[in-house]
């Protein structure tokens, strides 16, 4: 059990803000000794099974995405379509292979690019009280609009699509870290050691490099993996509503809409696409776990 | 304690004051005119311009946004441009339907946030950590559209004991049992992450609680842990619980859409929906600015409520 | 749930006060009243009065209301308003409604009709030939946008002496005119600006009007002073789901009595339960359809339309689509129509290879085609079904696609712009009336301005023709080079015949609808 666990508001309510000092090399292992054993182990094996797979998924599928095989409607599970088919005919094992990769571009591409621009905007705008103050208002206003709402507004501008996904990640994640990174900014300020350095003519760029930025890590870290779990629900959510991936091609979140919509019809279909959603949020956020407990401990 | 919360009061108002420039600002790029929506692809430019004049389209935007802030303070929403009616009525009807709707999720949520939390901390058993551990990272890791339908397809398809969806027929207060059950399903979809967050950190708050000098001095006095759960831990864990609390409820306004959507539940999701695609900017702007004074108070209401339970922010004044 | 070391009776009594709790959440969420039970009904017994429940995919638009875009308008049109003349769904035959008898002149240029004494408007304001004369100007008013724009427009003369009878005088013969009078709601002069603004809307129909809410209900009250007698029902609550899954669910959880929009898999699956009745309305056809922006660079070449053309792959849409329910056609026309035509009819058969052959053909000839994006709308599943086959299809003679899908409102706004980038998919009506009312008044057919934007000398000129001739004596050759003109064009590609359905529950009887697909609801009853 752990106090990081707030999925949707990331930030951890109560204060995570790193130990002051420099990081001492034995925690390190620490993180990483969390992902080896127990919790951590599992979270990673998940995760990198869905990896695996969605990158594979070309290889290892038997039929094409969109591919559409004569004769084959809405069969169940069997020898020559292991998940069955959809209404129109594909494979649904194959478009599940395929469609992690859209959930893999959006949880490993578009959440760290997030995660960087947050982590740099945090950065930059925490040194001055001006900049510092009109950033946090600019963050209180992107986190105040609910995550959906903000993915409906900018779909009306771009249009569904993946990259229209990615972009309303990106937009979620900004606020986030950059809030995160601000705190520990704000606490390594008021350390004596950087208040030393400062004296001894350490510029800001210095401060933030050598002692905000590795203190940071671990919490950005957890909040990282948070994020990333985060990104599969918003995939699948705006899929859901018609804002994500254009059909035909797939996504977990479109699979899953689909099968839910035949679950009368063919109650295995969204199986396949369901388990996968479940074993990677459920792999990222045992790594969360593992990681948010290792660092406590 | 007066100085915190003034200067939390004023940078709520202002990010409320940012975000309504902002938000009249974004709705204007929005690509699609509504005068061309309204008047139909066949109307002639003068009809068009007389349509444009008439919703004061034509005026420079800073005349636009006094005048609506006007509005706004008069509660004189008027008209919708294309989804009929008044907006003040239309979001009304969708804010009863979506409050009733995510204030029902957070009691759900929070009681059972508590009662599972201290059966856990009480308890302290093995299996029923495993239990209730495995039941709280089943209900984050599944997406709530899932959980959502497969309620609909347990409980009112295969075993059709409860509404599929939609709000009762008689409305919420007439007959509330029929309403409690209306709201059960939706209820449930919503609240479950919510819960499994809750959980999670009043288990881990009571724990720690458990670990302080006065328990343990209470156990040596012979207090049973029972309790001291449930008199001084709980008491003890609850402030911090609430902070969490007010963050969920942002969380569930949020999933409300999802959950409107599926369970045909015409709320405020749904207008928002309707009211992007059909450009009509008097509905949308109205709600997207209400989801930034919600979010706003939440979180004053919550820092107030955090000040009022916690003795050192009170005097402090640090958060 | 069982602990190895008994219990202490403080525990116990938790765990029992626990076990109420749930208990009693069960109790009152399953037992007490049951919404669910409180929905359903057993017994054959008729009900007196009772409110049907009904869900719609789209909401109406009240500046489209005369349009039949959408199925809760059908609703409105066909439960508010009367018109003058009644065609039986399955036949052209006009029989009497607010109009008793009917006289037509020998040049086919004059029509007098006898109108009922009897009725009133739901404001209680007697209806009289002025009101005849009121809407079919409406109708004429391009500002409406109706698809028998052009018909009413035809109608130049209208004499109203009488109060109680109408002379109608045409620039020329129409041979549609009785299907303009079937389709035309009588409406109320006095609130027509209250229609505009979706506030009132006034008939002499069989239920009044009650309330709007918009993107959520549309509720309408028995009218007890309709002229052919109380209906059965209190009223019609027409709830808006746009979610087809959520409309079966409803029907499934007793929550709705019928259902309009759901795909016709969930049709298939519902007509197997004995809980449920699927009604199918033969004479009531629509046509689904690819159509083509003619003015697209690509589209212009008429090969790469022909090439279309043959990679529809219709019996699967009729197949794993329609289930059954559909024929697959070249040709508009359903068999029963003076202009069906078996062989023009097969002009399309599925052929990959004559495709792509004129798909090469024009590429040598120097013609580009980029992707096309196939607009469609989102909310009806059979669009997006039917757009990914012929995406599939098209991919294969090499013509790319882009899926575009749209809300209805939006693609309807498209239709009637003639806005279309390049491809749509969609339903037109009107090919199961007089041959005519397609050929002028569809927005993808009107010779005169289509949504193709397809202009062509002898179309227009034989769209005339079968326009300008006495109902009911148009020559069956002219008809003929019609088929033969839609087909040489080809911008409109029809995919198949549809025969729209619904669904109910086994409670709601004798539902009706008109050919032009209203849900008549005069002579429904429910059982308890």
């Amino acid at each position: 059990m752990t106090l990081d666990v707030s999925l949707e508001e990331p930030l951890s309510p109560v204060p995570v803000g790193p130990v002051p000092g420099d990081l001492a090399p034995e925690r390190r292992d620490s993180l990483l000794h969390a992902l080896r054993h127990g919790r951590g182990l599992v979270g990673v094996v998940l995760v990198a099974t869905v990896v695996v797979l969605g990158v594979l998924g070309p290889l290892v599928a038997p039929y094409g995405p969109t591919e559409q095989i004569k004769g084959a409607n809405l069969l169940g599970p069997g020898a020559g379509h292991w998940l069955g088919t959809d209404e129109l005919n594909r494979d649904i094992l194959s478009r599940t292979l395929y469609g992690i990769r859209v959930d893999l571009v959006v949880v490993f591409a578009a959440v760290p690019v997030g995660a960087a621009a947050g982590v740099f905007l945090g950065l930059v705008t925490s040194w001055w009280t001006v900049t510092d103050v009109i950033a946090q208002r600019a963050f209180d206003l992107l986190l105040a609009f609910p995550a959906l709402i903000l993915g409906i507004l900018l779909t009306a501008f771009l249009g569904p699509g993946v990259l229209t996904v990615g972009v309303v990640i990106v937009a979620l994640e900004i606020p986030v870290f950059g809030r995160l990174v601000r705190t520990s900014v704000r606490t390594v300020r008021e350390m004596p050691f950087v208040e030393a350095s400062q004296v001894v003519g350490a510029g800001p760029w210095w401060v933030l490099r050598r002692h905000v930025l590795p203190n940071s890590l671990e919490p950005l870290t957890v909040q990282l993996a948070v994020s990333m779990s985060v990104a599969v629900f918003i995939e699948g959510a705006m899929s859901f509503l018609g804002l994500g991936v254009r059909p035909p091609h797939p996504s977990l979140g479109s699979l899953i809409k689909d099968g839910v919509r035949l679950l009368h019809e063919a109650p295995f279909f969204a199986v396949g696409p369901l388990a996968v959603v479940v074993a990677l949020v459920l792999g990222l956020l045992l790594i969360s776990q593992s990681l948010a407990e290792a660092r406590r401990a | 304690m007066t100085r915190y919360l003034l200067s939390r009061l004023g940078s709520a108002l202002l990010v409320t004051a940012l975000a309504s420039i902002g938000i009249f600002a974004l709705i204007r790029l929005v690509p699609g005119d509504p005068v061309t929506v309204l008047a139909g692809p066949d109307a002639t430019p003068a009809a068009r311009d007389a349509i444009r004049a008439q919703l004061g389209l034509d005026q420079p935007f800073w005349s636009q946004y006094v005048h609506w802030l006007g509005d706004l303070a008069r509660f004189d929403l008027g008209p919708s441009y294309k989804l009929g009616g008044d907006v003040g009525s239309l979001i009304a009807d969708g804010a009863l339907n979506t409050v009733v709707l995510t204030l029902f999720a957070l009691v759900l949520a929070a009681v059972g946030a508590i009662v599972t939390s201290t059966a856990a901390v009480v308890g302290d058993r093995r299996w029923l950590n495993s239990l209730l551990s495995g039941l709280n990272t089943a209900a984050v890791a599944v997406p709530t559209f899932a959980t959502a339908l497969v309620l609909v397809l347990v409980f009112a398809v295969r075993f059709p004991v409860l509404p599929a969806g939609g709000t009762p027929p008689a409305g919420f207060f007439a007959q509330p049992d029929i309403a409690l059950q209306y709201l059960l399903l939706p209820g449930i979809a919503l609240a479950l992450p919510a819960w499994a967050a809750l959980t999670r950190f009043l288990t881990e708050a009571l724990r720690t609680q458990m670990r302080q000098p006065y328990v343990t001095t209470a156990r040596a006095l012979g207090i049973p842990r029972r309790r001291i759960v449930l008199t001084q831990a709980l008491r003890n864990a609850l402030p911090s619980t609430v902070t969490v609390l007010g963050l969920q409820l942002g969380t569930l306004l949020g999933g409300a859409i999802l959950v409107e959507a599926v369970f045909a539940w015409p709320g405020l999701g749904r207008l928002v929906e309707q009211g992007i695609s059909a450009r009509d900017y008097p509905v949308v702007q109205v709600l997207l600015l209400l989801s930034v004074v919600v979010f706003v108070v939440t979180q004053l209401a919550t820092d107030v409520i955090h000040a009022w339970l916690d003795p050192r922010v009170r005097l402090n004044g640090v958060s | 749930m069982s602990t190895p070391v008994p219990a202490p009776p403080r525990r116990r009594l938790i765990r029992l006060a626990g076990a109420l709790v749930v208990l009693l959440t069960l109790v009152t969420a399953t037992a007490c009243s049951s919404a669910v039970d409180d929905l359903k009904t057993s017994s054959g017994e008729r009900k007196e009065g009772g409110v049907l429940r009904v869900g719609a995919l789209q909401d109406i638009v009240p500046a489209r209301i005369f349009t039949n875009s959408s199925d809760s308008i059908n609703v409105l049109i066909g439960s508010v308003y009367d018109s003058l003349i009644d065609y039986p769904r399955d036949s052209l035959e006009p029989q009497p409604s607010l109009a008793t008898t009917w006289q037509l002149s020998d040049d086919g240029k004059q029509l007098t009709l006898q109108l009922r004494d009897d009725v009133k408007f739901h404001s209680g304001r007697p209806f009289t030939s002025k009101d005849v004369e009121f809407s079919i100007k409406t109708w004429a008013d391009p500002a409406w946008t109706v698809q028998l724009q052009r018909t009413a427009a035809a109608i130049t003369g209208f004499d109203t002496s009488d109060e109680h009878a109408i002379t109608l005088t045409f620039a020329h013969p129409l041979s549609n005119i009785f299907d303009l009078l079937d389709m035309l709601p009588i409406i109320d002069r006095d609130t027509i600006d209250q229609l505009r603004e979706g506030k009132a809307f006034v008939g002499t129909g069989p239920f009044e009007f009650d309330a709007w809410s918009p993107g959520a209900k549309i509720s309408f009250k028995r009218n007890d002073a309709y002229w052919r007698g109380k209906p059965a029902l209190d009223g019609i609550e027409v709830s808006v789901i746009p979610d087809p899954q959520a409309q079966v669910a409803q029907l499934r959880s007793h929550q709705l009595d019928l259902i309009l929009g759901a795909s016709y898999r969930d049709f298939e699956s519902l007509g197997k339960d004995d809980q449920f009745h699927v009604n199918q309305w033969a004479g009531a056809e629509g046509q689904v359809y690819v159509g083509t922006n003619v003015t697209n660079p690509a589209l212009s070449d008429i090969r790469v339309r022909q090439a279309i053309a043959y990679a529809l792959d219709r019996e699967r849409v009729v197949d794993e689509v329609l289930r059954g329910a559909g024929v697959p056609i070249s040709a508009p026309w359903p068999d029963y129509s003076p202009a069906y035509d078996e062989k023009a009819n097969a002009t399309y058969d599925y052929d990959l290879d004559q495709a792509k052959k004129l798909v090469d053909e024009a590429k040598a000839d120097g013609v580009a085609i980029p992707k096309l994006p196939l607009t469609y709308p989102s909310e009806n599943p059979i669009y997006g079904a039917i757009a990914q086959i012929v995406q599939a299809d098209l991919a294969k003679v090499g013509i790319e696609v882009e899926l575009d899908p749209q809300e209805q409102a939006q693609v309807i706004q498209q239709l009637i712009g003639a806005k279309f980038p390049a491809l749509w998919i969609l339903s037109h009506g009107y090919a199961n009336w007089t041959p005519s009312t397609l050929a002028v008044s569809a927005y993808p057919f009107n010779a005169e301005h289509n949504a193709s934007l397809y202009v062509d000398k002898d179309y227009q000129a034989i769209a005339d023709k079968v326009w300008n001739q006495k109902p009911g004596a148009v020559d069956p050759a002219d008809y003929a080079t019609l088929s033969k003109a839609l087909l040489d064009g080809s911008f409109l590609l029809e995919i198949a015949i549809t025969l729209p359905q619904d669904a109910s529950s086994t409670q709601v009887h004798d539902i009706g609808q008109t050919k032009r697909g209203e849900p008549i609801f005069y002579d429904t009853y429910l059982t308890k």
